[in-house]
């Protein structure tokens, strides 16, 4: 199943539909990725809301697209992971770590724009 | 319920294992009642005796408590009454056998739980312990006419060892109960369920108080994670000064809890930690470097706060702008 991803304004979203094959996953990694160089984004929202399981494929995929794209330039973060799943997750060890996670998509962006402005605010200080 | 997994599975102990009722106990309990060989050998004495009034005894005891109705109650049919009574019968007659050993407990013993099991009240038990030795000693003296000390003797060696048996159908009963109160207790502070309590916009607090075991540890997690959906929470201050013990599967639960929570958008800080936990962490080396982690709930609440405060200021400038 094709990931669309949107773009809105600075960010890209990305809004899974449905359960995902790791051959989606790989696909949506490289578009992502492209799509960040493409339109020169400064951050990416991936929503997870509907996923009702998160093996250990998606969530080393996931990780590495927020690497990716963070040597890009922009930063990712995963939202909507649902109660059950964060918790079986981290069962599984899947902790995501330094990768930015967030309730849902309001609060994803609103986190891209505080960490923006987070690094221009440090910038003229450092 | 999950037992706790120290405690090997309580089927495989038998009852006087189970109630603590060791061989050096029993034999300190027939010290006390001043039992001994004498009394065993005048009580062989009249094994032939007791299987010759066993069944009329045991017939007059029932056809006095079927007065009562709340006994009757326990007699639906007349072939369990009849079972009862062959039962009753070999219960009496183990009396006048000899060999007073564990063998002897754990079948007083078992009996009794059956009684607890019924209801059976203990008013019936003693009343019918009663009746039996007021019928037996009729006939003791009837049959020991010509030497009345003898007849006393055995009926007061006879009292000692029924006073034993009342001593263990009475732990049973008290043992029982016990048992089914502290199940219920464990039942009651379980479903006391740790409150999440929206403290203000975006932040939680979940105080806990008490003992922390892997059901509640669960029960706890679930709570928290769907709290922190519903609430769009994005500070929980979780208080654990209430706890005075965690063991390594409840703290390994709980950082997997925080992680959980960070996977869904929201910062945890644990407030309260005590010394001996802290300790306990250490000791275990349970890994809380990416929990933050302050003294009391006070400084939890105020690191929330400025962790909201940044979140806030970050999160509606772009909007200002």
């Amino acid at each position: 199943m094709q990931v669309p991803i949107l773009k809105q304004g600075p960010y890209l979203i990305a809004s899974i539909q449905g359960a995902l094959t790791d051959a989606d996953l790989m696909q949506l990694r490289e578009n992502l990725v492209q799509a960040v160089r493409r339109h020169r984004s400064r951050g990416v929202v991936i929503d997870v809301t509907v996923l009702d399981v998160m093996d250990s494929f998606a969530a080393r995929t996931l990780r590495s697209i927020a690497t990716m794209t963070r040597l890009l330039g922009a930063r990712t973060v995963i939202v909507g992971i649902q109660p059950e799943i964060a918790f079986s997750m981290v069962q599984l060890g899947l902790t995501l770590e330094d990768t930015l996670t967030s309730l849902d998509l309001e609060d994803g962006l609103a986190m891209l724009k505080a960490a923006e402005r987070g690094r221009d605010a440090d910038g003229p200080h450092s | 319920m999950a037992a706790p997994p120290t405690r090997p599975p309580e089927k495989f102990l038998t009852i006087a294992e189970m109630m603590n009722i060791s061989d050096a106990e029993a034999r300190r309990r027939m010290e006390m009642l001043e039992f001994g060989h004498d009394d065993e050998a005048r009580l062989r004495a009249v094994s032939d005796l007791a299987e010759r009034y066993a069944t009329d005894v045991i017939d007059a005891i029932y056809r006095h408590l079927l007065h009562f109705p709340e006994m009757q109650a326990f007699f639906p049919t007349r072939e369990l009454l009849e079972r009862v009574k062959g039962q009753q019968r070999e219960y009496f007659l183990r009396l006048t056998q000899g060999n007073y050993d564990m063998g002897y407990v754990e079948n007083r013993l078992s009996i009794g739980a059956i009684h607890e099991r019924i209801n059976l009240p203990m008013k019936f038990y003693l009343a019918m312990y009663n009746f039996y030795l007021r019928e037996v000693g009729n006939r003791l003296m009837d049959e020991y006419r010509d030497d009345p000390k003898q007849a006393l003797e055995t009926l007061l060696s006879l009292m000692k060892l029924t006073f034993f048996d009342m001593e263990l159908a009475i732990d049973t009963y008290i043992d029982a109960r016990e048992r089914t109160i502290r199940a219920l207790q464990q039942e009651a502070i379980r479903e006391l369920s740790t409150p999440v309590l929206p403290f203000r916009q975006g932040m939680l607090l979940l105080p806990i108080i008490g003992q922390i075991d892997s059901p509640r540890a669960r029960q706890l997690t679930e709570h928290l994670l769907e709290s922190i959906r519903t609430n769009r929470a994005k500070v929980v201050v979780i208080d654990i000064t209430g706890v005075a013990t965690v063991d390594s599967r409840v703290a390994n639960h709980l950082v997997q809890t925080i992680d959980a929570a960070r996977l869904m958008g929201a910062h945890v800080i644990v407030s309260g930690i005590s010394p001996v936990i802290a300790l306990t962490m250490v000791t275990l080396g349970i890994d809380l470097g990416r929990v933050v982690t302050v003294g009391d709930m006070q400084s939890g609440i105020e690191r929330a706060e400025s962790l909201l405060q940044e979140a806030g200021d970050e999160g509606e400038g772009p909007a200002e702008a």
